[in-house]
């Protein structure tokens, strides 16, 4: 059990470490688009290299979170039945979810993306935009992707086991509110704790 | 029994994957998985009815193809853009000196500070396309003030959800982007379209609140005079208008005239702008007083979003831009207004693209598990038992799209509108078609239909998130001196019920005046990035001029031509992995893959930029 848990909490951290990072190449993106644009209609160039570039950033960005935003608990659920069970209730249907729903998924589009990558990679494939970016490293991103979900979906079954075993407290976090409010409340907090009283803790 | 589930699999799938959605464990993987196991049950009893099955196991292989698809579409890197700039935006409080001025402005009159929610949220839903900060930064900072002064919480609390829930509807709204690309439109078509009911709508709320103000005035009463920091003042601020008003105008006619259109207009309303807010500038810093400190503040204050504002949808409109990539200047004027404000720090960085990447992700993959389950239930002529289903329907065009309301509504009370728009919008988008509705048209009654639903008790979003925010006991209030009432929860759901009812009423306008939308066809399509990519001879599916004829937004264009797997008639993003005239090689059996940017729109975008002109049918 000891094993497993450390098993998990090594992919946990990878994953975690891993979707930090290539969030950053969502602002690469970003000034990647807005100069492309600006560029574009200052000195009239354009470049198909640098337009392929925006999406190879962003899918490189999301195929990649993936695994940290499951990690995160924050792939959204439809919840509205499901949220008034118990939480060993809840515990077992992700159990449930994670062997079935999630792992069948991820595994075989593992294992479907390889030879797809392969391909690609074996022809040297270019775009087939004139002057575009090789295609191969973003095929490979699929696989990528993928891959890092399947050791993430093996990290949670991991988790969830010992939780219900009572071997381990549960770290994942739960959200009562879309992540993204939660994350802008807490910096709002910061600015406003003094002026609230309604006697929620902050 | 086999025959029967057989032949009848495209209802049981639909039907039992809804069902395991149910279950709360997340969409992306549940819809995904619901597609397999469905894919599997499909090839085995495929000879029980081989004219309504289509699914063999070579065409899994399609799968990672797809994923690669919608990894390169250009249209969805707005999602990560909008949603960052929106972070950015509210860490550099341009809200709250927005509410705070214009509330001043407002104050005075009754229902003043609704009004000036209203006007708010109008101009922070026209600089970025999330409903998320809107309200927050109102809930926050008008909520108290309005309860402070005595307005009815229902009011206050509708209110405030409505205005903020205008980024859903006025460019550039991601729903906007996310239903054009769905739809394989042009999103630079939807927000011309979008614009009218946009403002219609706007003005809608602020009658409702006039209405309040003549028939219950004592639930929105004016400022009292303590309350009026920045003083009055309103001459010097009809004058610092107009005199900048006259400078565009003689910018715009004699000094710039020798420019092109847009660039006249662009230069002549620097020049003005930049006229006013450095005469405003000046004035506070010199204290020349010639300037009241309410019209000083005013214009300072008015300049952030402004500039925001040209740099998404000027650049949008004027053709400098493309839909995404005015979501990445405005991304970039948010980060410079948050620095020059000194509330960017490396930690707020990297908490906003960390919420970014996030939300990016499980929208992505949204979408990605959709497009898993489509390819099944295409293969199982899903599509054809949709169409069926709601072309027998009574009414022809106008009961389709009442019954699509009427559906999308209640859906909305349950599902937030990614899940919608990846799931239900195919399906929905090739019957819209065949029955001759203008698919710009279509998407922005969806649209109104998903931001009703924003505010439909008891999961409407953006009353779920003013319920975060609002006082949920009782408050002490520093500046009053007083214990002042919670907010209870059936307030703010019966606050939004006339909001709900002008909602309906909008779509109802939308559905009876066509025009209002439809005038985007008399406008000249914004740049899309067909036009400024530089085409390879080979590329194709650029459309042509045969797209102008057969309002084909779905992708089932000429040169997409057949579409390889399944059979199915092509929707607009479920049933087209690939087109077939890109010559790449591909995984084994299966055609070629995508090209870049055929990906997830289905290529009915580039038809639509690319025919532009010729466009001209109506329904």
């Amino acid at each position: 059990m000891k094993s497993l848990h450390a098993v998990s909490r090594a992919i946990d951290r990878t994953t975690a470490l891993l979707g930090r990072s290539v969030s950053w190449l969502i602002l690469v993106a970003v000034l990647v688009s807005a100069g492309n644009a600006a560029i574009r209609k200052a000195f009239d160039i354009s470049s198909n290299a640098w337009l392929e570039l925006q999406w190879y950033l962003y899918g490189a960005a999301f195929m990649l979170a993936a695994a940290y935003t499951l990690q995160r608990n924050e792939h959204v659920r439809i919840d509205i039945l499901t949220q008034t069970l118990s939480k060993r209730t809840r515990d077992w249907i992700d159990l449930f979810g994670h062997v079935f729903l999630l792992s069948p998924f991820v595994f075989l589009m593992a294992y479907l993306s390889w030879p797809f990558f392969l391909q690609s990679y074996r022809v040297g494939e270019m775009s087939s935009n004139a002057g575009g970016l090789i295609l191969w490293p973003a095929k490979g991103l699929v696989f990528a992707g993928f891959a890092v979900l399947c050791a993430q979906a093996i990290s949670e079954i991991i988790k969830r086991v010992l939780v219900l075993t009572g071997k381990t407290t549960d770290e994942t976090p739960e959200h009562e509110l879309p992540p993204i409010i939660e994350d802008m409340e807490e910096v709002e907090a910061l600015h406003r704790a003094p002026r609230r009283e309604d006697g929620r803790a902050r | 029994m086999i025959d029967l589930i057989a032949h009848n699999l495209a209802p049981i799938m639909f039907v039992s994957v809804m069902a395991m959605l149910l279950l709360g464990y997340p969409v992306a993987f549940t819809l995904a998985s619901g597609g397999l196991l469905f894919f599997v049950i499909g090839v085995e009893v495929a000879h029980f009815a081989p004219e309504q099955i289509n699914l063999f196991w070579p065409l899994l292989q399609a799968n990672p193809e797809r994923v690669f698809g919608v990894m390169s579409s250009e249209t969805l890197l707005a999602i990560p853009f909008f949603t960052f700039m929106g972070i950015i935006l509210e860490r550099s409080r341009m809200a709250e000196d927005l509410l705070d001025t214009i509330g001043q402005l407002f104050g005075p009159i009754r229902g003043g500070l609704a009004f000036a929610a209203v006007v708010v949220g109008a101009l922070l839903a026209a600089t970025t396309g999330v409903v998320a900060a809107s309200v927050i930064a109102m809930g926050l900072i008008s909520l108290p003030i309005m309860m402070r002064y005595g307005y009815d919480s229902r009011v206050a609390t509708g209110t405030i959800a409505a205005a903020g829930s205008l980024a859903q509807v006025i460019p550039p709204s991601l729903v906007l982007i996310v239903m054009a690309d769905q739809l394989g439109r042009s999103v630079g078509d939807m927000y011309v379209g979008a614009i009218v009911p946009g403002l219609l709508l706007v003005a809608l709320y602020c009658l409702y609140v006039f209405v309040i103000t003549m028939v219950r005035p004592k639930a929105v009463p004016a400022l009292p005079a303590e309350a009026r920091t920045l003083g009055g003042g309103i001459v010097s601020l009809v004058v610092i208008l107009a005199v900048s008003a006259a400078i565009y105008i003689a910018a715009y006619n004699f000094v710039f005239d020798q420019m092109r259109y847009e660039t006249r207009v662009v230069s002549a309303a620097t020049l003005a702008t930049i006229v006013a807010y450095g005469f405003s500038l000046a004035n506070r810093r010199f204290k020349l007083g010639l300037l009241s400190r309410l019209a000083e503040q005013v214009v300072i204050v008015l300049i952030p979003p402004l500039a925001l504002i040209f740099l998404v949808l000027g650049t949008i409109f004027l053709g400098i831009a493309t839909p995404t990539e005015g979501g990445a200047m405005g991304a970039t004027g948010a980060l410079a207004l948050a620095f020059v404000k000194r509330r960017l720090s490396l930690k707020t960085l990297r908490q906003a693209l960390d919420s970014t990447t996030k939300l990016s992700s499980f929208v992505m993959f949204i979408l990605i598990g959709a497009r898993v389950f489509g390819l099944t239930f295409y293969g199982v002529n899903g599509n054809v038992w949709i169409e069926d289903l709601l072309l027998s329907l009574p009414g022809g065009e106008y009961g389709f799209l009442i019954v699509v309301t009427i559906i999308i509504f209640i859906l909305g009370c349950f599902l937030d509108f990614f899940e919608i728009a990846f799931i239900l919008v195919p399906l929905l988008a090739p019957v819209a078609q065949k029955l001759g509705i203008d698919l710009i048209w279509f998407g922005i009654i969806l649209g109104l239909n998903l931001q009703a639903s924003f505010l439909t008790p008891p999961f409407g979003f953006a009353l779920f998130y003013l319920r975060s925010i609002a006082p949920s006991s009782e408050w002490f209030d520093e500046v009053s001196g007083r214990k002042l009432p919670a907010v209870r929860t059936m307030e703010i759901y019966r606050g939004a019920i006339p909001f709900i009812a002008i909602q309906v009423l909008m779509i109802g306008i939308v559905i009876v005046f066509p025009r209002i939308v439809t005038h985007y066809k008399d406008v000249g399509p914004a740049v899309s990035p067909s036009e400024i990519r530089i085409e390879a001879p080979n590329f194709g599916s650029g459309g042509g001029p045969n797209f102008g004829a057969d309002n084909n937004g779905a992708g089932a264009g000429p040169n997409f031509g057949t579409n390889d797997d399944g059979g199915s008639s092509a929707g607009p993003n479920f049933g087209t992995p690939t087109t077939p005239d890109t010559g790449a090689p591909a995984a084994p059996n299966f055609g070629a893959p995508a090209t870049p940017d055929s990906g997830s729109g289905g290529g009915g975008a580039e038809g639509d930029a690319t025919g532009g002109p010729n466009f001209n049918t109506g329904q």
